[in-house]
């Protein structure tokens, strides 16, 4: 059974006075430790699908079912702290906290605290190498440092759904292809369902399956 | 422990935290110094009030306040001394004299004159001299305060009071009325013999103590009784009345706490306007509280902790600098009285003071999308 399924997912915009569908009714499924790549050029209403996916925006119709259980719109803080975790193009790091605490603070958020978070934020860290470099700054990281914060910080808790939005867009080749081999290594090693929305063909390259979005529909 | 994102947020960028302290401090240093003042001008106003060991004041029916006493018949007394309860009763005379100073200048004096001031306890702080030596000739005791009209003065030395030269006898220390004018001690026969057509046969006060056990308002109500041209009023109802009268008079409230209202202003738009700032610089960090669960109250808990924190190191700020304040106003004989109560009134008003300006980043904060974390 997939761990994140959607049924006729429809997202429209009101612009003015005119209403812009987004999203046309996509049926959408990932199962447990799968890697999907969704592909689509810009303005093809991906980064909404992922929203929608992330419980961070609501459809305008259509359900979003996770885990078994359908989204209700009053819980979605409740799902994205249980079951999801994400990764973003820009990194979001907190720039106060070192690479550890960052990913303890997102354990906290997740109502892990004190002793249980600083061991599982140790362990995600020094799974994404950067054992050494664990009570550094974002500032004092490198791009792909920096990533791999926000990977481990995805990573921490145990959430079942991994989401990255354009997650090698600020990072040079060579690093991006390190990062995304990292983040299919600990995502299959940890059976975590992976949804990278993405321009990067080298995704395709870690992706068990890619899905074309284009113009609000999947092709 | 759980990692403190609103402390580190904050201590973070340094400049902003300071200024943020500072506002604070400022608002926090205007009000106890503000206050402080006032406190230390009304403590003047009431200070020999307070001082006298008197239980009960009997005045001249309307006087306003202590300084500017009215005379009356000073046989009065004895329907006073007579009452049960009475422990025992003296007149005391209160009243501005002129002096005439060695350089030729004239200025003013504000004399307290008792037939026995060690029975009442006042002036307190004597440093040099007897009072007891006042009933013995043409002497006066002078406060320190005097220096700084009439010049330098030592004991031995003459000035002449009305017209007639006074020995100075002693020195006191503290001993000020809210007027400023210097406060002279002296025999109470000695001030009547000065000023005749106005003090002979005539009193300003009568001080009353009671017997141990007496009921304080029967021993009034019987003196209003025996003495219905004259005013009775406990030591606190008098001190109250003298301290009113300055404030009502002299617009000294209400300029006293239009200065709070405005440093308090200054101090929340400041305080508002540099945790607004931070929250919109923050603005994406706040979005990716969001996006990994945490809700409003999260953030709202982040954003009311810098405001607390901001308050109490403004408050040890700002209350540091009151402290520091206090002998420097010394120097220029102004009195900065903080009592304990207004440290922990003024502690409280910067907490709330400062979650009051929260509140403009709450509602920012309560608009968020966290969707903005997936925006370049």
């Amino acid at each position: 059974m997939a761990i994140l399924h959607t049924r006729s997912i429809e997202k429209h915009f009101q612009e003015g006075r005119e209403v812009v569908p987004v999203l046309k009714g996509i049926d959408f499924d990932v199962d447990r430790g799968e890697i999907v790549a969704l592909e689509g050029p810009s303005g093809s209403g991906k980064t909404t699908f992922l929203s929608i996916l992330g419980c961070i925006l609501t459809p305008t119709s259509g359900e979003v079912v996770i885990e078994g259980t359908p989204v209700h719109e009053k819980r979605l803080a409740e799902v994205r702290r249980r079951s999801l975790g994400f990764v973003f193009q820009q990194f979001n790091l907190f720039p106060s906290l070192t690479a550890l605490e960052n990913v303890e603070y997102a354990l906290n958020v997740k109502g892990i605290k004190n002793r249980d978070a600083r061991v599982e934020a140790e362990r995600v860290i020094e799974a994404v190498g950067l054992g050494d470099r664990q009570h550094f700054l974002p500032r004092e990281l490198s791009g792909g440092q920096k990533q791999r914060v926000a990977i481990a910080r995805a990573l921490a808790g145990s959430a079942p759904i991994l989401l990255a939005d354009e997650p090698t867009a600020n990072l040079d080749t060579q690093v991006g292809t390190q990062v995304l081999e990292l983040f299919r290594a600990l995502a299959k090693q940890e059976n975590r369902a992976l949804v990278i929305v993405t321009h990067d063909p080298k995704v395709r390259t870690i992706a068990d399956r890619v899905v074309k979005i284009q113009d609000g529909a999947l092709v | 422990m759980s990692v403190d994102l609103a402390t580190r947020s904050l201590l973070h960028d340094k400049l902003r935290f300071f200024i943020t302290v500072s506002g604070v401090a400022f608002a926090v240093t205007l009000v106890f110094v503000q206050v402080g003042l006032f406190l230390g001008l009304m403590s003047n106003a009431s200070l020999t009030i307070d001082q006298i060991d008197a239980d009960l004041w009997v005045t001249s029916r309307n006087t306003p306040n202590v300084d500017f006493a009215h005379t009356f018949p000073e046989t009065s007394i004895k329907r006073v001394r007579s009452l049960p309860g009475v422990a025992r009763a003296d007149n005391l005379i209160v009243w501005f004299m002129n002096v005439s100073l060695p350089t030729g200048a004239v200025e003013g004096t504000e004399v307290y004159a008792l037939e026995n001031f060690e029975r009442w306890n006042f002036p307190q702080n004597v440093v040099e001299g007897e009072l007891a030596d006042l009933r013995r000739g043409p002497y006066m005791v002078l406060d320190d305060s005097a220096k700084k009209r009439w010049g330098a003065f030592a004991v031995g030395e003459h000035r002449e009071v009305l017209g007639r030269r006074l020995k100075i006898i002693g020195r006191t220390v503290d001993a000020k009325s809210f007027t400023t004018t210097p406060l002279t001690f002296m025999d109470y026969r000695l001030a009547q013999a000065l000023n005749e057509g106005e003090l002979r046969g005539n009193t300003t006060y009568i001080l009353v103590k009671l017997a141990p056990g007496a009921d304080a308002e029967a021993v009034r109500a019987e003196i209003r009784k025996r003495l219905p041209y004259n005013d009775v009023f406990t030591r606190a109802e008098w001190a109250k009345r003298s301290r009113s009268y300055w404030i009502d008079s002299t617009g000294l409230g209400l300029n006293m706490y239009i200065t709070v209202f405005l440093g308090c202003l200054v101090g929340i738009v400041v305080v508002a306007q540099t945790l607004y700032t931070s929250t919109m610089e923050h603005i994406r960090e706040f979005g990716t509280v969001k996006a990994i669960g945490g809700g409003n109250g999260e953030i709202y808990k982040i954003l009311g902790k810098q405001a607390t924190i901001a308050a109490v190191a403004g408050f040890a700020l700002g209350a540091l600098q009151a402290f520091a304040l206090r002998p420097v106003m010394a120097k220029i004989d102004l009195k900065l009285i903080i009592p304990t109560q207004l440290y922990v009134f003024v502690l409280i008003g910067a907490v709330v003071l400062c979650l009051t300006a929260a509140m403009i980043s709450f509602r920012k904060v309560a608009s968020i999308d966290p969707a903005l974390v997936f925006r370049t």
